[in-house]
């Protein structure tokens, strides 16, 4: 199956328009000129809060003017759309020849702190109760992370520049200005040792991509999508700062698929800490490794593995939602040597890594160029 | 809106809130915090009443709490390490710079909220530094 078309819109506080307005936007563009498809998935989380309206799915697929397609709705969390795009896959292998995957999702109709609030829906109940806020869990590990491998926080504040570094060529991102890491110290404590830079932004977005199992042309090949579910809860983790169920997924797509020397990694950095753990959990890095390996540059564009060249979670944006589907739109991009910001020169192979939480479901979609 | 706790969520979650009792596996013997249904090898678990001592592993320093918890901010949020099974809880009696990783906590009784709406109070264990 391929990706023959991607579509994103910029991430913002898009107040004037709400859900089926963003995803009009894209998929519009995705659709020119294409007769039908046989499924519209649409991938939407917090917008069930903000915006709520069941069944989205069939709504906006007969807002675009799909009467007759069949539709389905995919909330997974923050995965939702890979988890999209997962099921775009087995339908393409079972009964679809063309699939449209929308990822649209809405974080801008409350104030920021009933968002982070409505956000700690995301985990599960037993950390939830004490109301602590977003973003406890990440600072316990990102804490843990620091004392264990004795990791200073200068070191650590090297992912959220490079993200910014990147994100300002990304015309979609939402943050596109440079930042020094001293400045991530520097910011708003959030839940220490986290700052609000080493955190997303909140904003909406919509992403769409055509999925085709016989195209005449295609930007990249979706080779496969793999998933598992793990710990709800950091506490039951026999070592919380390894992501099993990401491990689980990575492995099962590595069986069957080499996924050595991949050359472009789309990852759900959703806190600074959380992109270290994925790094070391699919083993682009060491245990211990990933803070220092960064700050080499060796996930830079012109490194050994160019990770997050949209800018990532962190400065691109991560409407929840909607993530997943602009992750595999970048990649793709990224592969067919067409993404509008940094480019990886002669990228053949690359992957999307998304999460909800800390792993209680992981996703990996492994994407190849083509000729 | 935040996740509701109307009168019967808060009186179902009593028992593991009140009294710190999680599950354990009667295969393996895998103790979790909230309690679980099923094992994660798949066994039958009973209710198990956990240990009130433990170790703090980990912490936070939470500033952007919500709103119900603002007022008490900074909120210490701390991965407690009780022997059997380790559990996230809120750390109390203890300033930010008297927490540090490795310290000696145990459990105490504590209000954890109210939902604004109902007026419903919910009651459950929290940690301190342990006394003595
Ligand atoms: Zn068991």
């Amino acid at each position: 199956m391929y990706v023959t078309r991607a579509v994103m819109e910029k991430i913002d506080r898009h107040y004037e328009r709400g859900v089926k307005d963003l995803a009009a936007a894209v998929a519009k563009k995705a659709l020119e000129g294409i007769d039908g498809v046989d499924y519209v998935l649409v991938a939407s989380s917090l917008s069930y809060v903000q915006e709520p309206q069941l069944d989205l799915g069939a709504h906006i697929a007969y807002s675009l003017g799909l009467r007759g397609a069949r539709a389905i709705s995919v909330e997974a969390g923050e995965a939702s759309g890979l988890a999209a795009v997962e099921l775009a896959g087995a339908l393409l292998k079972s009964k679809a020849s063309r699939v449209l995957v929308i990822g649209v999702d809405k974080l801008t109709n409350f104030t920021s702190a009933e968002t982070y609030a409505q956000l700690s829906l995301l985990y599960d109940e037993g950390v939830n109760m004490y109301s602590s806020g977003f973003g406890s869990v990440a600072g316990i590990l990102m804490r843990l992370y620091m004392e264990r491998y004795n990791v200073d926080r200068l070191t650590m504040a090297h992912w959220p520049a490079l993200m910014h570094a990147n994100a300002k060529h990304n015309p979609y991102a939402m943050l596109r200005f440079a930042i020094a890491p001293e400045k991530v110290l520097e910011a708003m404590p959030m839940a220490d040792p986290i700052t609000l830079m080493d955190s997303f932004p909140l904003g909406d977005g919509a992403a769409a991509i055509l999925l085709e199992s016989r195209p005449k042309e295609a930007l990249a090949e979706l080779a496969a999508v793999e998933a598992a579910v793990g710990h709800p809860n950091v506490a039951w983790s026999e070592d919380p700062l390894h992501i099993e169920s990401l491990a689980l997924a990575y492995g099962r797509l590595s069986e069957k698929h080499d996924l050595r020397e991949v050359d472009v990694v789309e990852l759900h950095d959703s806190f600074t800490i959380t992109a270290l753990m994925i790094l070391e959990s699919i083993g682009l890095a060491e245990k211990g490794k990933a803070a220092e390996a960064v700050a080499s540059g060796r996930f830079s564009v012109n490194g050994d593995v160019a990770v997050n060249p949209s800018g990532g979670l962190k400065a691109r944006g991560h409407p929840i939602g909607a993530t997943g589907v602009y992750q595999v739109a970048e990649v793709a991009l990224q592969l067919a040597g067409q993404f509008p910001g940094l480019k990886v020169e002669g990228a053949r192979k690359g992957l999307a890594v998304s999460l909800n939480g800390f792993g209680s479901s992981s996703y990996v979609a492994y994407l190849r160029g083509v000729e | 809106m935040m996740r509701v706790k109307t009168p019967p969520v808060v009186w179902r979650s009593r028992n593991h809130r009140y009294k710190l009792v999680g599950s354990k596996c009667k295969a393996c013997g895998e103790v979790r915090f909230p309690p679980v249904h099923f094992c994660s090898c798949g066994g039958e678990v009973e209710e198990v009443e956990l240990p009130r001592a433990g170790r703090l592993v980990s912490y936070s320093i939470v500033y952007a709490a919500d709103e119900e918890s603002r007022e008490r901010s900074p909120v210490i949020m701390g991965l407690i390490d009780l022997g059997v099974t380790r559990v996230v809880a809120e750390i109390v009696d203890a300033s930010p710079e008297e927490v540090h990783s490795g310290m000696q906590v145990e459990a105490v009784f504590r209000r954890i909220g109210e939902d604004g709406e109902t007026g419903v109070i919910a009651y459950g264990i929290k940690f301190r530094p342990a006394v003595g």
